[in-house]
C-alpha cells in the first residue's frame, strides 16, 4: 500500500522545485504511477509510506516534444499512448510505436510516461533500449539558491543498476533528448508473459540504415535489455556489420555475437537462446522495413517461440 | 489516517467527498462512493477488472492514485446506462452468454465500451487488441468478443435491435440441452450491480487481516499479541487459543488448525488476525504482534518427504503418507512379460494456480438469535458448516453458510482456507467482519494443484493392443491434507483411461510435504494421470506406426464394458466422440512424427489464432499483414 501525508500536484517546475525544498528529504516524485503502485505491495516493498508525493504530471514544462536539428527533445510528460497516437511523434521515432505497443495494454500506456519508466531502472525496462540506440540523453534539473541549473546526462551512463540511476537528490528529469534518424528500417523485439503483464524477459531494439545502393550495412543500431543489470548497446554487433555486405549469414553470425551478455541468474541458456534468436529477428525485420526480405528459411533453434 | 481533499464528476453527478490520503481511484469509487461494481481483481494493473473512464480514457483505477483524479470526469460501469437499463454493450454481452462468473466483465465492458468508442467499425483482431490488457478466467474470450462484435453491429445499423433479444427459436421444444439459454444472473453481472463477498458492506463491520508465516517449517516460540489488542481502533486479535471447540479441518483427514497452532508447515500459513475498524489500523497492529519461531528442517520434494529420518509433518502420519490408493487388476507382470513391445516413460506435472479472478473474501456476523452467519464464495458450504460447527462449539443450527457469487473458483473455493478466522473473530468481537484477499495473499496461501511424479508402464500387443499398464504416480499434498485423499482416489480410478485393459495396476500416493497445500482443482486428480495415459498412449502409437486416434479406437471401452474398479457402464461415448473429433478436427491420418514440421490440419477453418498486435493501425485498404505496428 502506498501512502502518504500529502499529495501534491504542481502546475509548473518552480512550483514542483518549491514542494521539493519544502519536502526535503521526505518526499518521493511521481509520474504516472503505474510503477510506484505494484511496488508498493507485499513481496516487493510492502506497506510505503511518504511524507509527500509529488506528482509532476499537470506540470506543463514537461509536456509535449521539439525537434532540435537531428535531436528530438522529449519532455518528461510524454506517455507511451503519445508514441502510439500523435502523428508527428510517430513520423520522429517510428520505432516507439513498435515498442509501445508490446509495453503495456491501452490503459497504462496512457499513463505511464517513458521518463518513469527510465528513472525506474527495470533491468528489463521496454522504453530504454530503444533511447539507447538513439544516443539518448536525459536532462536533469535542480534549483539552488533560487537559479535553475541543468545538467544532461548519456543514458547509457545515467543508468548504474537494477533500480538505480545518477539522479540526485533534488533533481527532475526534465526531458529525453535522442537522435532524429530518418531512412532506418526499425524493429523491436519482446519476450515475455501476456504482454499487458510488467516484465519483459528480454527485449532488443534495433534500427538499421543500409548504404545508398541497399547492398552493404552503413548504420546499424543494436540494444538490448533482460539479460544484465543496465540495458546495454551491442557494439560488438554493430561494429562487425558496419560496412559488410547484406546477407542471411552475416546477420546469423552477427546475432550470435551477444550470447555471452547473458548475466541473469535465471534461465540463462533459454535466455541465450533467446538472445541469438532475438537479434537475427530484429535484425531481418528492421530489414524488411527496407524491403529487404532475409527471413531465414529455418530459424536455427526453433524452440524458441515468438511472445 | 490522512485525509485528501477530493472532488470529481462520477456518473454525470458531482462528488464531494474526502478521500484516504492511502487510496487508489479504486478504493474510493469502492469504499467511499459504494460503486461497487468497479472490481479488484490484482491490485497492480494487469487484470483490468477496476477499468474506468477518467477523463474519456479509460485507465486502470488500481494503478492511480485517487488525488490524481482530482477534478476529473470519471464513468463507472454504473454510468453507461441510465439506472435500471444496460447499454447496446451490456445487452450484447447478455445475449452471447458473455459472463460467466462474473467478475472481470465490467472491466470487460468498460474495455469494449473504450473499443467502440475509438472505432465503432473495429474488427475482431482490433477489438481483442483493445481488450488485451483485461483478463478473463471462465470465457476463453471468444463470447466476449462475439459480443463486441454484435453490440458494433447493432450500434451500426447492421443489426437491428432486436438481434440483442432472445429469440424464441433458440429454445427447442421441451429440452434446454442443445439450446441457447441465456443466463438469469447476466445483467446483475454486466451492470455491476451483482455483490461478491468483498462488495458487501454492513454497518459498523470490522475489517481483519491476517498475520502468515514467512517460514515453510516452524516451531512457534512466541505469540504475543497484547500490544495490537491494546491498540486503539483494535477491536479483536485472535489465535489458535481462541478456539472454543475440536480445532481441525480438512475434506477427509481433520489436519489443518484455522491458525497454526504450536508449528507452522508452510510460507504463508496463518498464525493470528486482527479485526480493527480499519484496513489500515488492522494492518498496523499486525507489526504489533510478537512472534519468535524457530526454525524447523522442512522438506520439499515428495521422495524426499518419504525416506526415513525425513522431518515429519503430522505426528499422526510419521511416514509423511496422506493417502495410498491401490488398484489391482489381473496379472501385471505375467502380461508385460508376454507383450510384443513394452513402453515405459517418466511425466511431471506442476502445481497450478487456479487464478479466479475474485480473490478470497467473506463477510461475517451475529444474527440476532445468535446466529453466526458467513458469506463467502465457498464452493462446498454444508461441509464446511458442518466443520464449523465443530470448531466453533457451536450447535449447527448456529451455523449458517451463505454463498455468495463465486468470482470464479475452479476448484480452489471448494477446500475450506478462511471462514473459521472469519467466524471466530465475530464470536471474539460481537460485530460484523470483513476479510479480503490480496493477490499476493491468495497466490501465497491457498490450495494449488497437486504436482505430480509419474512412472508409467505399458505392454502392447504389435497390432496396438493394451496387454497391461502399471502406473506409480506420486503427489505433492503439501503442508495439509485438504482435498488430497479424494484427489489421489479420483487419480487412480481414473487412471487407465476409458481403455478396455485387462491387466491392470495402479498406485496413487500424496505425500506431505512443507510447500503450500495441494486442494482440489478441476478435474480432481483425472489430469494428471489421464495427462500420462494420454501422452503414453501417443509415445505408443508412434514406437508401432498407429495412428494415434487408431490405437484408441483400437482399445476404447464400448457399450457395457466393466471399469477397472468394477463399475458397469451402460454406454460409452468414446468411439463417437474420437470420431467427431477427428472429422471436425479436418484430422490428418498417420503416425505421429512421419508428417514432418508441416500439418495441413493446423490454422484451417475454426482455429484459433492470437491476437495480433497493433492491429488497430491497419493501412486503409491493406490486408492483415501491413501493419504499421
Amino acid at each position: 500500500m502506498l501512502n502518504c501525508d500529502e499529495y501534491l500536484t504542481p502546475g509548473t517546475l518552480d512550483e514542483a522545485f518549491d514542494l521539493m525544498e519544502r519536502h526535503a528529504g521526505g518526499y518521493r516524485i511521481v509520474a504516472g504511477a503505474t510503477d510506484v503502485l505494484p511496488w508498493a505491495r507485499q513481496g516487493r516493498a510492502g506497506d510505503v509510506h511518504y511524507p509527500a508525493l509529488i506528482d509532476i504530471s499537470r506540470v506543463a514544462e514537461l509536456e509535449g516534444f521539439e525537434r532540435r536539428g537531428d535531436r528530438l527533445r522529449l519532455g518528461a510528460n510524454v506517455t507511451f499512448s503519445d508514441f502510439m497516437n500523435d502523428p508527428g511523434l510517430r513520423e520522429a521515432l517510428p520505432i516507439m510505436p513498435q515498442v509501445a505497443v508490446w509495453f503495456a495494454d491501452d490503459q497504462i500506456r496512457e499513463q505511464a510516461t517513458l521518463a518513469g519508466n527510465i528513472i525506474n531502472a527495470s533491468p528489463a525496462a521496454d522504453g530504454t533500449p530503444p533511447m539507447i540506440a538513439l544516443n539518448g540523453s536525459v536532462t536533469l534539473a535542480r534549483r539552488r539558491g533560487g537559479k535553475r541549473r541543468e545538467r544532461r546526462l548519456e543514458l547509457v551512463d545515467f543508468v548504474t543498476g537494477p533500480a538505480a540511476t545518477r539522479l540526485e537528490e533534488g533533481e527532475i528529469l526534465t526531458a529525453i533528448e535522442c537522435d532524429l534518424l530518418a531512412g532506418y528500417g526499425t524493429a523491436f523485439e519482446k519476450v515475455g508473459h501476456r504482454r499487458s503483464l510488467v516484465i519483459s524477459t528480454v527485449c532488443v531494439a534495433c534500427l538499421v540504415k543500409l548504404d545508398r545502393e541497399g547492398r552493404r550495412f552503413e548504420d546499424v543500431r543494436l540494444a538490448l535489455a533482460g539479460v544484465g543489470p543496465v540495458p546495454a548497446r551491442l557494439d560488438e554487433c554493430e561494429s562487425f556489420l558496419a560496412g559488410k555486405p547484406v546477407a542471411a549469414e552475416s546477420v546469423r553470425e552477427a546475432a550470435r555475437l551477444p550470447m555471452g551478455r547473458v548475466q541473469s541468474r535465471t534461465r540463462r541458456e533459454y535466455r541465450r537462446e533467446v538472445v541469438f534468436n532475438f537479434v537475427e529477428r530484429a535484425l531481418v525485420d528492421a530489414l524488411a522495413a527496407l524491403g529487404v526480405d532475409l527471413t531465414p528459411q529455418e530459424p536455427v533453434l526453433q524452440k524458441v517461440s515468438h511472445g | 489516517m490522512a485525509s485528501l481533499d477530493m472532488h470529481a464528476t462520477v456518473n454525470g453527478r458531482e462528488v464531494r467527498k474526502p478521500a484516504g490520503s492511502h487510496m487508489r481511484l479504486l478504493d474510493y469509487l469502492r469504499d467511499e462512493l459504494n460503486l461497487t461494481g468497479t472490481k479488484e481483481g490484482c491490485g497492480a494493473g494487469e487484470c483490468g477488472s477496476c477499468s474506468v473512464f477518467v477523463d474519456g480514457v479509460l485507465m486502470k483505477s488500481c494503478l492511480m492514485p485517487v488525488a490524481k483524479a482530482k477534478g476529473a470526469v470519471i464513468e463507472t460501469v454504473e454510468g453507461l446506462a441510465a439506472r435500471g437499463e444496460l447499454s447496446v454493450l451490456q445487452k450484447a454481452f447478455h445475449k452471447t452468454g458473455a459472463s460467466q462468473c462474473g467478475y472481470c466483465i465490467p472491466g470487460m465492458v468498460m474495455a469494449a465500451t473504450a473499443a467502440l468508442r475509438s472505432n465503432a467499425y473495429a474488427d475482431r483482431e482490433e477489438i481483442k487488441e483493445r481488450l488485451g490488457g483485461n483478463i478473463c478466467r471462465c470465457t476463453g474470450y471468444q463470447k466476449i468478443f462475439d459480443a463486441v462484435e454484435l453490440a458494433r453491429d447493432v450500434g451500426n445499423g447492421t443489426l437491428t435491435a432486436r438481434a440483442l433479444e432472445a429469440v424464441d427459436e433458440e429454445r427447442q421444444a421441451d429440452s434446454f440441452i442443445g439450446s441457447n439459454v441465456r443466463r438469469i444472473d447476466a445483467p446483475s453481472k454486466v451492470s455491476g450491480a451483482l455483490k461478491y463477498a468483498g462488495d458487501m458492506v454492513v454497518p459498523g463491520m470490522l475489517h481483519m487481516q491476517v498475520l502468515r508465516s514467512p517460514v515453510p517449517h516452524a516451531r512457534i516460540v512466541e505469540l504475543d499479541v497484547s500490544e495490537a489488542e491494546a491498540m486503539p481502533g483494535v477491536e479483536g486479535v485472535i489465535t489458535c487459543r481462541d478456539v472454543p471447540g475440536t480445532d481441525g479441518f480438512g475434506v477427509f483427514t481433520h489436519d489443518q488448525p484455522i491458525m497454526a497452532r504450536d508449528r507452522v508447515r508452510y510460507v504463508g500459513e496463518a498464525i493470528a488476525a486482527v479485526a480493527a475498524e480499519d484496513l489500515l489500523t488492522a494492518k498496523r497492529a499486525l507489526a504489533r504482534i510478537k512472534l519468535r519461531l524457530e526454525e524447523l528442517p522442512a522438506v520439499f520434494d515428495p521422495e524426499a518427504a518419504l525416506a526415513p529420518g525425513a522431518p515429519v509433518l503430522h505426528e499422526g502420519a510419521p511416514d509423511n503418507v496422506v493417502m495410498r490408493i491401490p488398484i489391482r487388476k489381473g496379472d501385471v507382470d505375467k502380461a508385460l512379460a508376454e507383450a510384443d513391445l513394452v513402453v515405459e516413460e517418466s511425466y511431471a506435472t506442476q502445481a497450478i494456480e487456479h487464478a479466479y479472478l475474485e480473490p478470497e473474501a467473506g463477510l461475517a456476523y451475529l444474527e440476532a438469535d445468535g446466529t453466526l452467519t458467513i458469506q463467502s464464495p465457498s464452493q462446498n458450504i454444508t461441509h464446511h458448516r458442518h466443520m464449523l460447527s465443530k470448531i466453533l462449539s457451536l450447535p449447527i443450527n448456529k451455523v449458517r453458510m451463505i454463498m455468495s457469487p463465486v468470482g470464479g473458483g475452479f476448484g480452489g473455493k471448494e477446500d475450506m482456507i478462511y471462514q473459521g478466522m472469519l467466524g471466530l473473530m465475530v464470536l471474539k468481537t460481537r460485530q460484523p467482519v470483513r476479510y479480503i484477499y490480496t493477490r499476493e495473499e491468495s497466490i501465497l496461501s491457498t490450495a494449488k494443484r497437486h504436482p505430480t511424479r509419474t512412472r508409467c508402464r505399458m505392454g502392447l500387443t504389435r497390432d496396438g493392443r493394451i496387454l497391461a499398464t502399471e502406473m506409480k504416480l506420486l503427489a505433492d499434498g503439501g503442508a495439509y491434507a485438504m482435498s488430497t485423499e479424494g484427489v489421489m482416489r479420483k487419480a487412480a480410478i481414473l487412471a487407465a483411461g476409458p481403455y478396455a485393459i485387462p491387466n491392470v495396476r495402479i498406485d496413487t500416493l500424496g505425500v506431505y510435504t512443507n510447500n503450500t497445500p495441494s486442494g482440489a482443482f478441476r478435474s480432481f486428480g483425472a489430469l494428471q494421470s489421464e495427462f500420462v495415459t494420454e501422452s503414453h498412449l501417443d509415445i505408443c502409437a508412434e514406437k508401432l506406426g498407429l495412428d494415434p486416434i487408431e490405437i484408441r479406437r483400437i482399445n476404447a471401452m464400448r457399450d457395457g464394458a466393466v471399469t477397472h474398479t468394477k463399475q458397469t457402464l451402460g454406454s460409452v461415448s468414446l468411439l463417437k466422440v474420437l470420431e467427431a473429433v477427428e472429422k471436425s478436427s479436418g484430422w490428418e491420418p498417420g503416425p505421429p512424427g512421419v508428417r514432418g514440421p508441416e500439418r495441413a490440419d493446423l490454422g484451417g477453418p475454426g482455429a484459433r489464432r492470437p491476437c495480433t498486435l497493433g492491429a488497430r493501425f491497419r493501412k486503409p485498404g491493406a490486408d492483415d499483414k501491413q501493419e504499421v505496428a
